[in-house]
């Protein structure tokens, strides 16, 4: 490959990503409120995906906790960002050594940033489980991340109200910041699968003892992507807690999973642009559905609750039988196909 | 030549009275193996008698039940398969194993950094190992659909990406015909004297061998038969009966 062709196909992909969220922003800005809603919901979605790829897609293993991290952005920013004076009647009863979070208050960017520095602290106390298991254990124990952050959230509720929802968040995600910090996380998402770990950590995904005998540290590689691919996740749950002003500890469970989890493998989850084509996919599917449930193209009769859910999940089975790595397989987004390929014969 | 051309230091990796048990089955006993660097080795012997048992066990894949790995007068016995690729004493696998969705010249380049090197010369390694192998044609398609004849050598092009000091095949030429084989065979000997590479070889063709190695060690059933030149194990009675008797 010329020098020139490699560093084509380098940043091809991610300029076309980057811009494909410059339209999306720009659909919302000239749309109506619910196509604003819609598209933030989307973008946010987008934040996730490609940050649940970054780990995933690179070592193969499936993460069911990533909504976890999440959570903890969204908590974090709720602290950081609610009025002081509303918050110390909302926690009356914060155990003395959490006092501080009474009074602490940061504007929205900063609580962003510590929104995603705390998912990585949670990454970083998880990485050693993650760099001992392998495949089906490595997903199961993911799942047990999920249910650990969830029952904590939803029992000390002196912090965390549990189940009453978090109020008085300030509204703060906008179009832009929502698109702005998608198309951060596609660069980053995109240099780690580009980078020396990415590629050994891709390695192992494809034969772990094979990249052992070729002097590949796996687990080192793991733990390096677990961390940073929970950073922004961590910024997900922030936007999300910026954009929609309350939730609950409900919120943050396997019904937002499920949905990412349908993201990701309808794009593809090896895929970088897989994923972030099954985020702004899914999400217009997922309005859709809402709509047709209740009622908007079945002459204004609701059908029964779920049967969104109902619809998506077969077309998750669908997808996993027709096509297991999703829409885009390993591809990725490219103008120039195939230029460079057998340019040798 | 002046006396300043730097002489690449001759190292000796052994295996010592190695054993192997698994779970009652001796698959291994008292099997002692030396390559030098720069020779090539051939390990041969029928089907079940132990070859990759034994490069399991050189490798670091295993550890074995009784016996040392030794390099010089280090001891690698307790040494993991990671470590040990590390300081150059890389494998191949009998089923390749190769990075099936990565191209082949990832194959190649992701074994280079995993042994340490920059990504600068990783490249380098992996442009020059492309064209010594043949396998520009392949460089940028996954692995997993090159021709199955390109993939053996895509399994050895990643071992040498390595920069090994000694590399361990196992059943390099399997699959192919009797030329082809010795072709491979001489060029994987070539690779291996310009790079001072000692080269241990697991081969089930022992007319393959013949040609090829500077020394021969025959297993059968787990314990060696006889270990020295090939010209001198060609005429071994036992090695006829149990080896060139069974096959024909
Ligand atoms: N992991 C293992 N567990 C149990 N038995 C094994 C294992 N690996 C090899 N063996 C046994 O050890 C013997 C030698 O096998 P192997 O070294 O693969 O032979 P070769 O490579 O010469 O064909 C065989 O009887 C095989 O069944
Ligand atoms: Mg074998």
């Amino acid at each position: 490959m010329t020098n020139s062709t490699r560093i084509r196909r380098l940043f091809e992909t991610p300029i076309l990503l980057v811009a494909l969220m410059g339209l999306v922003a720009l659909i919302a800005v000239f749309g109506d409120p619910t196509i604003t809603r819609v598209t933030v919901q989307a973008l946010i979605a987008v934040v996730f995906v490609a940050g649940l790829s970054l780990f995933s897609g690179n070592s193969g293993v499936m993460s069911f906790g990533h909504v976890g991290f999440m959570a903890i952005g969204a908590y974090t920013t709720a602290y950081l960002t609610i009025p002081v004076n509303l918050k110390s009647s909302m926690f009356s009863d914060l155990p003395e050594s959490l006092g501080f979070l009474a009074t602490i208050h940061a504007p929205f960017p900063i609580a962003v940033l510590v929104g995603g520095l705390a998912a990585a602290v949670l990454a970083l106390v998880t990485a050693p489980i993650m760099a001992r298991l392998g495949g089906l254990q490595a997903g199961i124990a993911t799942l047990a991340l999920l249910v650990i952050v969830f029952t904590v959230l939803n029992s000390w509720t002196d912090v965390t109200r549990g189940s009453s929802s978090m109020i008085g968040l300030p509204k703060s995600t906008t179009i832009w910041w929502a698109a702005g910090i998608a198309a951060l996380v596609i660069v980053i998402a995109w240099a780690y699968k580009k980078s020396r770990s990415g590629l050994q950590l891709q390695a192992s995904r494809e034969d772990y003892l094979a990249a052992t005998a070729s002097g590949i540290a796996v687990g080192r590689h793991r733990v390096f992507a677990w961390v940073l691919s929970s950073i922004p996740v961590g910024f997900a749950g922030a936007l999300y807690a910026g954009f929609f002003t309350t939730f609950n500890s409900q919120t943050f469970f396997l019904s937002l999973t499920f949905s990412f989890i349908v993201m990701i493998v309808l794009g593809g989850y090896l895929s970088l642009s897989g994923a972030v084509i099954g985020a702004l996919g899914v999400s217009v599917l997922q309005e859709i559905l809402r709509r047709f449930q209740d009622g908007a193209f079945t002459g204004g009769i609701s059908l029964p609750a779920g049967i969104a859910d109902l619809i998506l999940a077969a077309v998750l089975l669908f997808v996993l039988v027709k096509a297991p790595l999703g829409l885009m397989g390993t591809r990725e987004l490219r103008l120039f196909r195939k230029r460079s390929i057998g340019s040798a014969s | 030549m002046t006396t300043t051309t730097e002489v690449p230091q001759v190292e000796t990796l052994q295996l010592v009275d190695g054993g192997m048990n698994f779970d009652g089955v001796q698959a291994l006993e008292d099997v002692s193996i030396s390559v030098k660097s720069g020779e090539v080795v051939g390990l041969i012997g029928p089907n079940g008698s132990g070859k990759t048992t034994t490069l399991n066990l050189v490798s670091g894949m295993l550890h074995p039940t009784t016996g040392r790995v030794m390099l010089g007068d280090k001891d690698l016995t307790r040494m993991s398969m990671r470590k040990r690729a590390r300081i150059g004493i890389v494998r191949t696998f009998q089923s390749v194993r190769v990075f099936g969705r990565l191209t082949v010249a990832e194959n190649i380049e992701v074994a280079a950094l995993g042994c340490g090197m920059r990504r600068h010369e990783a490249r380098e390694l992996t442009e020059e190992l492309l064209e010594e192998l043949n396998l520009e044609s392949v460089a940028n398609t996954a692995a997993e659909s090159s021709p199955a004849g390109l993939i053996r050598t895509i399994g050895i092009a990643r071992a040498l990406a390595t920069r090994p000091k000694f590399l361990l095949l196992d059943e390099p030429a399997a699959g192919q015909n009797e030329s082809e084989a010795v072709e491979l065979i001489e060029a994987i000997r070539n690779i291996s004297r310009r790079r001072a590479c000692g080269v241990l070889l697991v081969e089930h063709d022992m007319s393959v061998v013949m040609s090829t190695c500077d020394r021969l060690h025959v297993l059968d059933s787990g314990r060696t038969v006889i270990a020295g030149l090939p010209q001198d194990i060609r005429h071994d009675p036992q090695v006829v009966e149990i080896y060139f008797g069974k096959r024909h």
